[in-house]
């Protein structure tokens, strides 16, 4: 008997002091977590955008150069916040993809897309959160890989963006770009989040 | 200086220390931390990410292992290793991010990764319950760096074949032709599995000459 209770306050005892560890380091770091991914999220719309700024100003830089649309609308049948980040001087476009227009392999891939005013071409995209595979399917989140998107084109239908396996970069067309060499599932998967999120965001921005 | 050596081949430190970086190398002889090694072993920085990442939990989990080894219950001390280090590696990983953000992200999945790393619940199973925390320690930290060791051989081997490149630098020239199969798991496989059997033969011969 004695044993057991034994047992039972160690596990109450290791529970407490590390569920108040994990509680404590929450609330040390969550404010401080939060800040940084405001942060990121700034530095790279106005990056996109072509707005210079330092992390000591980023805040004021944004406020200044951005306007923040935000557009309630459906979502295959589900209410959802449509966000848009627009440029005060020259109209570029952001705005964010993520689970609600599909999954990577092995968890969402979070991102923003920046389109320049014409909603067609691509100014820059960047991923901000991923789980795919370290080394493989995790260069989707890459700025080399990323960087290829640049300049391409994308559309609804015949002018969405294709991802390409074995592409012969000679002969690829506007809106197509070339497959993460040994994944070919987040390729894919990363593919249809950006056709998703694009096809959706363009309708409830010419809806408005 | 030889007396040095001989007297330095007697502490228990310096053995568990041998011990941990060959003659018990974790992924090469106890066959653990194998899955780890597949998956991030196609780029040499992954590699030290991980290797780094793993030494750091394997030395703090073991410690406090040690420290409290008296008073935890034989029932329930596999769950208390699991909770130890969960709760190391969910702190390390908020710590990161709130304080280096730009290296969680480079870190990305690596950090959440370590809990389910074999080689953790084993140096706890296998050492630090048995020992005193200054032993525990050296055995984390050899534990980890020979996982390390083996990470950075085969993940050069991957990434100049793979890639053409070592650290991200291009060191194949430009005609090079890439070996697909490396960056997939079966090239882990295949290198990780010559590893595995390089050092058991050099063992062997080291064996069989003393």
């Amino acid at each position: 008997m004695h044993k057991y209770v034994r047992m039972m306050v160690f596990v109450a005892l290791l529970g407490t002091v590390s569920g108040g560890l994990l509680f404590g380091t929450g609330a040390l770091t969550n404010s401080l977590i939060q800040a940084n991914a405001d942060a990121l999220l700034k530095s790279e719309i106005l990056t996109a955008h072509q707005v210079s700024f330092t992390f000591t100003n980023i805040h004021d830089v944004f406020a200044e150069n951005t306007t923040i649309i935000e557009e309630e609308a459906e979502y295959e049948g589900d209410p959802y916040t449509f966000t848009f980040y627009q440029d005060n001087t020259n109209g570029y476009i952001t705005f964010g993809f993520g689970p609600t227009f599909g999954g990577g392999v092995w968890g969402p891939i979070i991102g923003l897309l920046s389109l320049e005013d014409d909603w067609t071409t691509i100014r820059r995209i960047a991923v901000l959160q991923q789980e795919e595979t370290p080394g493989l399917g995790g260069i989707v989140a890459t700025r080399a890989y990323l960087d290829t998107f640049n300049g391409k084109t994308i559309g609804l239908n015949d002018g969405a963006i294709e991802i390409i396996k074995d592409l012969d970069m000679t002969a690829a067309e506007a809106n197509q770009v070339a497959s993460i060499v040994g994944a070919t599932r987040t390729s894919s998967s990363f593919n249809q989040i950006l056709n998703n999120a694009y096809a959706a965001y363009r309708a409830v921005w010419e809806a408005r | 200086m030889k007396k040095f050596f001989t007297r330095l081949n007697y502490t228990k430190s310096f053995n568990v220390l041998k011990r941990g970086l060959w003659f018990e190398n974790q992924v090469a002889i106890a066959v653990l931390g194998i899955c780890s090694s597949l998956a991030i072993t196609n780029k040499v920085e992954n590699a030290i990410a991980m290797g780094l990442g793993v030494t750091f939990v394997v030395m703090a989990s073991s410690a406090l292992i040690a420290l409290i080894r008296n008073f935890i219950p034989s029932q329930v001390r596999m769950v208390t290793y699991m909770v130890i280090i969960s709760t190391f590696v969910i702190v390390v990983q908020m710590f990161l991010k709130a304080y280096f953000p730009t290296l969680a992200n480079q870190l990305g999945a690596y950090v959440g990764l370590i809990i389910t790393n074999c080689i953790v619940m084993g140096r706890a199973e296998a050492f630090a319950v048995k020992n005193p925390v200054k032993y525990a320690l050296v055995d984390g930290f050899a534990s980890g760096m020979g996982y390390m060791l083996v990470l950075i051989a085969a993940s050069t081997i991957r990434e100049v074949l793979a890639f053409g490149t070592f650290l991200n630098i291009p060191v194949m020239g430009e005609g090079w032709v890439p070996w697909t199969i490396m960056t997939l798991a079966p090239g882990g496989f295949f290198v990780i599995s010559l590893f595995v059997w390089f050092i058991r033969e050099r063992q062997q011969f080291q064996e069989g000459n003393q």
